[in-house]
């Protein structure tokens, strides 16, 4: 297992040159007048387009604009997002929290309530709480992401005064946790809240997170129950959840122990596929929300040709998408028996 | 369920019930928040020239004097006590306030002035605003310390002299007379810095030694650092997020009212309607097409028909790239467009002629602008009252299409492409408008439109591959110079691409700018605008007029079109909350 894991590790390496060398290639598509316009913020700056170019190397044959950035690379330092005006790694430590914050409510209720939902559908298969979930999931799929959040936001802001609100604290509490009597140990607002012993911080936070977490859920649940619903369907029908029906063990410990564990398998390959997804920033849901984390971040860079930036989230997504499914063949491992790894 | 509880709430929120003014409750009645979509670049004055972080720089740092109120011509004092200007026009001495604070308690001298401007200069960044001090104090024409391949070309002993300080005063020595030179200092760009402090954040120390190392850096060292003499002071930037400040309480005028701004970046429209209606925005930017939506609501005033100091042009390309993808085949047989279509006037004036001014600013601008004559535009010193400009008229146009070429162009026919940058509808409409009056004129006339996203467009036009460009601008400073240069001038920042070479128009706008007396900078100037009509190098095509959007209980705020921020956001030392 051990050599397994670093073999899995040492995989990271090719995986992000890969990743790299494939973005920088794309990148350079874009002559260098496109990637400056990056620089020029205004039409009096049209005329220092040359020397624009010149300082930031855009000109530059691309194995030496390479050399150049891969040497900064391996100091740490991953270059300057101009669309954000920050340092890449410090923009990717400083979205990152709220990207966190969505991820560790959305994940796992999306999860938790997709897997409920799809063994209930199963195993009452083609009865009326069948359909009704099946129709539900699919409604909530079939919802575009944006809209949800626009009329959440006009309900439940709107109309009920500011119920839950956008962005992730209110004014009041945004001050306080910027002030000296509140220690942000992670930026995770809500966390950092339960750490300060702050409650009103802490009901704040979760007010604002309340509608965010609702529409990411309600579009991946549908995802994760179909799946769970495929798999358990297809282990119910397996010789050895007969021969445990047949051998008397009760309707329960068969569903829980015999069929549903194994039918967990697509859904952990599914799981993993949601986290990286998130882990990468729910784009849309962080724009209507004003919840500002690593996707809005990537799409803002990307919009604006901001190739450090760009560069930058392509190495941390990869890492999060290698590690990820790491974590996922660990997981089939421990579930599953059957299955061995090394 | 979901989309039931979310149908039935939508149709409840358009039938809540208004609240009388008495029972109204201010909310964050210490604090306002502004709204926008805008994202600061830096907090360094000498760097910044965008407006979002020009409005930030403005309440936290002072320059010697400012725009007095909505006056875009007279000035009040703010770190200089008075003023004089020499009968020559070469030197201009400030007498410099005593007893005033930067916010970290350092007492503000002379020397810091002096520094504040020097150090702009040695910073002098590629594509900043410290130009506008090269070209009076160094010479007309200098536009960089550096030269074309980067080498510093400015010794510093140019830049040292610039400036001085004498006794308790500051002296600039100008090159020659610079008319918007006053205007200038007036800005975020001649904010003071307090040259100790700079000196201990790492900046420039003040010495000839070090002038090219601080020279262009990529990034300055007051990228995220403020310590002015402002009302307000930076108490948090987080990036994309949102800027606080907190009130200055030693601010050498009485403390501002307020105790705090927050200008956050929200880049969704519900957003920011959502905020305003519910009172946690004071201020948002509200998109033209959007304005309707909040007009006449309870709780919301609009202030409208605010005059701007900014214009838009659609530039004719005299010289297109025989490469350009956009002219087909190059020829004047009917499939495509010469390189050299614009050179002959009758087909710009052609053009002029079927440009439907009306139509374009009802449908592309709502009614929220005019058609100016020339690019010295209304708000600014000598605009001539009987300039003429051009109207639809498609007779006209016909006449001038059929001696175009000796009347080939209008035998043969033409193809031609017009861009604009996608997502601006102004420039789709303008476009639209061009193709739907020529092409009626003669079937043989074909205008394509193409959107392509802006990185594209600004590499075609930079190539000279476009055959027209459309562009804007905004007033550096309110002085026709900063026009005429950018619009006319054969080096001017949106004519650069257009290759329009006017020897006369040069040497005009070189003279205009460099003469001290009124009246014959008012011949010179008016003399440029008969050109512009004569020539037609390109058309004016609107100068807009803005708007603004608060929540009813606030006060104070005060709109000035040279100041940065504004119509949305602006100067926040005067405004307070309440009823």
């Amino acid at each position: 297992m051990r050599s397994y894991i670093i073999r899995r590790l040492l995989l990271l390496i090719p995986v992000l040159l890969g990743i790299i060398i494939l973005t920088f290639t794309i990148l350079q598509f874009f002559d260098p007048v496109q990637r400056a316009s990056l620089y020029v913020t205004n039409p009096r700056q049209f005329r220092d387009i040359p020397a624009i170019i010149q300082k930031y190397h855009l000109n530059d044959p691309v194995y030496v604009q390479f050399y150049y950035w891969i040497k900064e690379v391996l100091r740490g330092n991953l270059g300057w997002s101009k669309s954000i005006n920050l340092p890449v790694t410090d923009a990717i430590i400083y979205f990152l929290p709220a990207t966190l914050e969505l991820f560790i409510f959305a994940v796992p209720l999306t999860i938790l309530i997709g897997i409920r939902l799809g063994r209930i559908s199963a195993v009452h298969r083609d009865k009326p709480v069948d359909h009704v979930t099946r129709g539900l999931a699919i409604a909530g799929y079939s919802l575009p992401t944006f809209w949800l959040g626009l009329m959440l936001l006009m309900v439940f802001y709107g109309f009920f005064s500011g119920l839950f609100p956008p962005e992730r604290l209110g004014t009041a509490a945004d001050a306080f946790v910027n002030s000296a009597a509140f220690t942000r140990y992670t930026r995770i607002n809500s966390l950092d809240a339960i750490l300060n012993l702050k409650p009103w911080i802490l009901l704040d936070a979760l007010r604002h997170l309340v509608l965010p977490v609702i529409t990411l859920t309600v579009v991946n649940i549908a995802f994760v129950m179909r799946i769970m619903r495929s798999s358990m369907l297809e282990s119910l029908g397996k010789g050895y959840v007969v021969t445990a029906k047949a051998k008397g063990l009760d309707e329960k410990t068969v569903i829980n122990k015999h069929a549903g564990r194994t039918a967990l398998i697509p859904v952990i390959t599914v799981a993993g596929y949601l986290v990286s997804g998130l882990m990468a920033g729910a784009v849309i849901t962080e724009t209507v929300f004003t919840y500002k984390g690593l996707g809005w971040w990537s799409v803002n860079a990307a919009i604006q040709l901001d190739i450090p930036a760009v560069l930058g989230f392509s190495i941390f997504v990869g890492t999060i998408v290698v590690l990820t499914n790491l974590v996922v063949d660990l997981l089939y491992a421990y579930v599953d028996p059957r299955i061995r790894l090394g | 369920m979901l989309v039931v509880v979310v149908v039935v709430g939508a149709v409840a929120i358009s039938m809540r019930k208004t609240t009388p003014a008495e029972n109204r409750v201010v909310k964050n009645p210490d604090t306002l928040v502004y709204e926008t979509i805008g994202e600061m670049e830096s907090l360094d004055p000498a760097w910044a020239y965008d407006t979002a972080s020009g409005e930030v720089i403005l309440n936290v740092y002072e320059p010697l004097l400012l725009f007095k109120g909505g006056s875009t011509d007279e000035f009040e004092p703010r770190i200089a006590e008075s003023w004089t200007i020499s009968d020559d026009g070469l030197t201009y001495t400030f007498k410099i306030r005593t007893g005033v604070k930067f916010q970290n308690g350092d007492i503000l001298t002379p020397q810091d002035v002096v520094y504040s401007i020097k150090r702009a200069m040695v910073q002098d960044r590629d594509g900043g605003p410290v130009w506008m001090f090269l070209e009076p104090l160094i010479g007309v024409g200098t536009y960089s310390t550096r030269d074309s391949d980067g080498n510093i070309s400015i010794p510093f002993e140019q830049i040292n002299n610039a400036v001085t300080v004498e006794g308790d005063s500051v002296v600039f020595h100008l090159k020659q007379p610079y008319g918007p030179f006053i205007q200038i200092l007036a800005q975020t760009w001649a904010s003071i810095v307090d040259e100790n402090w700079c000196i201990a954040q790492g900046d420039w120390p003040g010495t000839a030694e070090t002038y090219e190392n601080f020279n262009n850096p990529q990034t300055p060292p007051l990228q995220e650092k403020m310590n002015g003499t402002g009302p307000f002071k930076l108490d948090r930037w987080e990036h994309g997020v949102q800027i606080v400040l907190m009130r200055n309480d030693n601010y050498w005028r009485t403390p501002a009212k307020l105790k705090s701004v927050v200008i956050k970046k929200v880049d969704e429209w519900t957003d920011r309607k959502l905020a305003l209606l519910a009172g946690d925005a004071d201020f948002v930017y509200i998109p033209r097409a959007n304005v309707l939506e909040v007009e006449n609501l309870e709780g919301i005033r609009m202030i409208k028909d605010l005059p701007t100091l900014a214009a838009d042009a659609v530039f004719f390309n005299f010289e297109i790239n025989d490469n350009s993808e956009y002219i087909g085949s190059g020829k004047l047989d009917g499939n495509g467009t010469p390189t050299n279509f614009f050179s002959d006037k009758d087909v710009r004036l052609g053009f002029a002629y079927s440009f439907d001014w009306d139509t374009y600013i009802r449908e592309a601008l709502l009614g929220e602008g005019k058609q100016p004559a020339s690019p010295v535009i209304d708000g600014l010193p000598y605009v001539d009252p009987n300039a003429k400009k051009y109207s639809l008229n498609p007779a006209q146009a016909e006449n001038h299409f059929r001696q175009a070429f000796g009347g080939a162009l209008w035998e043969n026919g033409f193809k031609l492409t017009l861009l604009y940058n996608t997502g601006n509808e102004p420039r789709r409409i303008s476009a639209e408008i061009f193709k739907q009056n020529i092409e009626n004129l003669n079937p043989k006339f074909s205008i394509e439109i193409v959107g392509r996203d802006w990185p594209t467009y600004l590499r075609d036009m930079v190539a000279g591959n476009l055959s027209m460009y459309n562009l804007g601008w905004q007033a550096d400073f309110p002085d026709p110079h900063n026009f005429v240069s950018a619009f006319m001038s054969s080096g001017g920042s949106l004519s650069m691409f257009q290759h329009y070479n006017n020897p006369l128009v040069d040497n005009l706008i070189n003279s205009g700018i460099i003469e001290p007396d009124p009246a014959k900078r008012q011949t010179i100037y008016y003399q440029l605008q008969q050109i512009y009509y004569d020539d037609v190098p390109s058309l004016m095509i609107d100068q807009v007029v803005g708007r603004h959007v608060e929540r009813d209980w606030v006060n104070g705020w005060y709109y000035n079109p040279i100041i940065p921020g504004t119509p949305w956001g602006g100067d926040y030392y005067p405004v307070w909350k309440g009823y």
